[in-house]
């Protein structure tokens, strides 16, 4: 599934490239999301977390266990080692839904939604 | 799990999410008030999709071409995203055979390389691919196309790594296997409903506008005689459909009548012949057993049945099977709840003799969906091959939700082991619905739960499209392009084989509004469609006093399956 939905990576990215006639320009202050894994379980625990479209967003991941976030469609990602917060940020620039996972233990950390 | 959720959700919705769930509801009140009283015949003439078969050589090699081409990819292409092939078989083949079977028809029997491989073995063996060592029971049915269904969708939604090749090549090479393994015992019949992508192309392509008549027949110009919705049962009414093809086949004594409602090949020559007497209504406008013309001897009631395939009664099918029938195919009525074994007896023979006479290139007739839906053959476990494909849709959506994705990750079991339970679940819950209902309709119409389920299952088909739709159009709109472009270059060699190595992935005017929008109006169409068959079907199931009375339980189960898919759709 992990490589299927690489697989898939980037159709998001181009299709709403071709729609973005409507390119937001959010001016707010960028969305913050921390998420902590610990023995396998992911704090707080999977949900949908909202963002504007045009948003800076600034994702940080502590992992117990080196791994590999990654959230899909942006294809931004970052290694995750021990007990080190990891930040991956980024311009939410294409809507739609989002997930965010880790490689290794093929955890779902959360859905952003953009829109 | 496919991103293709992200395309679309309820934060797209022009209209609030409430409003869709109520609109779907009063859409599906409505149409079940209207049918109610506007529609008190039966009027589905039941057309059977036709399909080109043995004569038709240029599918088979472009199957077998385009199944060699996937084969350079999946046996010699990298591991990698970059590879096409797990696109191909979840996108372009899966989910394509939705669209190519919804305009064409059950074309996938046509292009299958399994069958054609098994046909050139055949040929080559000397051996009559429709022979098997051994007769398939008429009781296996769908139940081998079920399971391998099931299978698929595990493979699909569940199986752990399922787009690497090692797996998908596992998945096919056991498909593969099981499947000629069927065929050369049972011949190539076993294809028909033993093959899971068959079966599936058969139920969505019973769906198509399309049909195809055999060359015999005096198609077309049963057109000018469409609008005889009269309850004038006792006319003669076989001026523009006189099946004058087949002279040796119709007595002139035969108290015949035809009913002709645009292509509609009404009355099988051979099942005519057979029954003399027999009276042909394929259409609404014949009340059961309301024409004193009818021999009491040739069991045949007038039917006007949707799906009735013409020799509903003993004789007649046994006559047109043992013809070998150019066209047993004829849908003509017949009262299920009179004559349920000679029913199938009548539905097996058709399929028989349509497999026979595929050597003659049939001709393309245009047709009402739901004339094809209610033409659809009934068999044991077509209900649970409607409800696997619902239900396993149904699920992935549900796969999707936070809600699941905690559940599943807070629980200490492998995510593999969750996903089957997951799976298993939800069509469970699907399958105990239909059941439900289906069971406590048939008390209240007062017919046998058994047959009132297999009856009724036909109506589900729409529903299970209409999901289908919703589920996976952003999915076959984007991911179907980016897997074009894959194609060109399986060995990821930077080659341009197909040129369309470039492609840039065209949105195609889908805004994710757009899409929230279709996703609504073919799950809503899809529920529409399921009430008008079920009720059209009804009308012949259940006696003329009870028929409303008993699709109650239906129209709840159809709200019931249109607010959960809304709910799993967008609020997920």
């Amino acid at each position: 599934m992990k490589s299927l939905i690489a697989l898939l990576v980037g159709v998001v990215l181009s299709v709403t490239a071709c729609g973005a006639s409507d390119a937001a320009t959010f001016s707010g202050p960028a969305k913050e999301i921390a998420v902590t894994i610990a023995g396998g379980a992911v704090t707080p625990p999977p949900g949908r977390i909202e963002v504007a479209k045009g948003q800076q967003v600034k994702i940080s991941v502590t992992s117990d266990v080196a791994d590999e976030a990654h959230v899909h469609g942006y294809d931004k990602s970052a290694a995750l080692q021990p007990g080190a917060a990891a930040s991956i940020e980024f311009v939410a620039d294409q809507d739609g839904l989002f997930e965010v996972e880790t490689h290794e233990s093929g955890l779902q950390l959360f859905q952003l939604v953009v829109q | 799990m496919f991103l293709a959720h992200g395309v679309g959700g309820r934060q797209d919705l022009p209209i609030p999410f409430a409003g869709a769930v109520a609109g779907a509801v009063i859409a599906l009140l409505v149409s079940f008030a209207a049918l109610g009283f506007l529609w008190r015949e039966p009027r589905l003439a039941g057309i059977p999709s036709y399909v080109i078969r043995s004569s038709a050589r240029i599918p088979q090699i472009i199957g077998l071409v385009v199944a060699a081409y996937f084969s350079i990819g999946l046996l010699f292409g990298p591991d990698t995203p970059e590879n096409p092939t797990a696109g191909v078989f979840y996108v372009l083949f899966w989910v394509g055979l939705v669209p190519l079977s919804l305009v064409f028809g059950p074309v996938w029997r046509n292009f299958n390389p399994l069958r054609t491989l098994h046909r050139v073995a055949c040929a080559l063996l000397r051996r009559d691919p429709n022979q098997g060592w051994k007769q398939l029971s008429p009781r296996v049915g769908y139940w081998p196309a079920t399971i391998g269904l099931l299978a698929f969708v595990w493979l699909e939604l569940v199986a752990p790594a399922r787009a690497t090749l090692p797996v998908i090549s596992i998945w096919l090479s056991l498909y593969a296997l099981t499947t000629l393994t069927g065929a050369a015992i049972y011949g190539a019949s076993w294809f028909d409903k033993g093959d899971a992508f068959e079966a599936y192309s058969t139920l969505i392509g019973s769906l198509s506008v399309a049909g195809f008549l055999p060359p015999t027949h005096p198609l077309g110009r049963s057109r000018s005689a469409t609008p005889t919705n009269t309850r004038s049962t006792q006319k003669r009414n076989n001026r523009t459909t006189t099946p004058n093809d087949s002279p040796t086949a119709i007595p002139a004594t035969s108290g015949k009548k035809d009913r002709p409602r645009r292509s509609i090949p009404n009355g099988t020559p051979s099942a005519i012949s057979a029954a003399s007497g027999k009276k042909d209504g394929s259409r609404a406008s014949a009340p059961s057993g309301s024409s004193p013309a009818v021999p009491a001897a040739s069991g045949k009631k007038d039917g006007s049945r949707a799906s009735a395939p013409s020799g509903s009664s003993p004789a007649v099918s046994a006559a047109s099977g043992k013809r070998g029938g150019t066209r047993a195919t004829v849908p003509v009525g017949s009262r299920p709840d009179k004559q349920r074994v000679s029913h199938d007896d009548a539905r097996e023979a058709r399929k028989q003799s349509s497999d026979q006479s595929s050597a003659a290139t049939g001709k393309l007739i245009w047709r009402n969906p739901l004339d094809g839906m209610a033409g659809l053959a009934h068999a044991p476990g077509l209900p649970a091959l409607v409800i696997v494909l619902l239900g396993s849709t149904m699920y992935d959506s549900l796969s999707n939700a936070p809600i699941w994705v905690r559940f599943v990750q807070d629980s200490s079991l492998p995510a593999p082991v969750m996903g089957t339970f997951g799976l298993l679940v939800v069509i469970g819950l699907v399958l105990a619905l239909f059941l439900a209902a289906t069971t406590w309709a048939g008390r209240l119409g007062g017919s046998s739960p058994a047959t009132t389920a297999g009856e009724l299952a036909h109506s589900l088909v729409p529903i299970a499209v209409g999901y289908l739709i919703a589920h996976y159009f952003s999915l076959f709109l984007f991911e179907g392009q980016h897997t074009l472009a894959l194609l060109s270059d399986p060995l990821d060699t930077g080659a341009n084989w197909l040129g369309t190595a470039n492609w840039t992935l065209q949105s195609l005017g889908a805004t994710p509004a757009s899409i929230a929008m279709l996703q609504v109006t073919v799950i809503v169409i899809g529920h529409v469609l399921g009430t008008v068959l079920a009720h059209d079907r009804a009308l012949t199931l259940f006696p003329r006093r009870t028929a409303v009375l008993g699709q109650i339980p239906l129209m709840t189960l159809m709200v019931i399956y249109t607010v959960a898919g809304l709910l799993l759709l967008f609020a997920g």
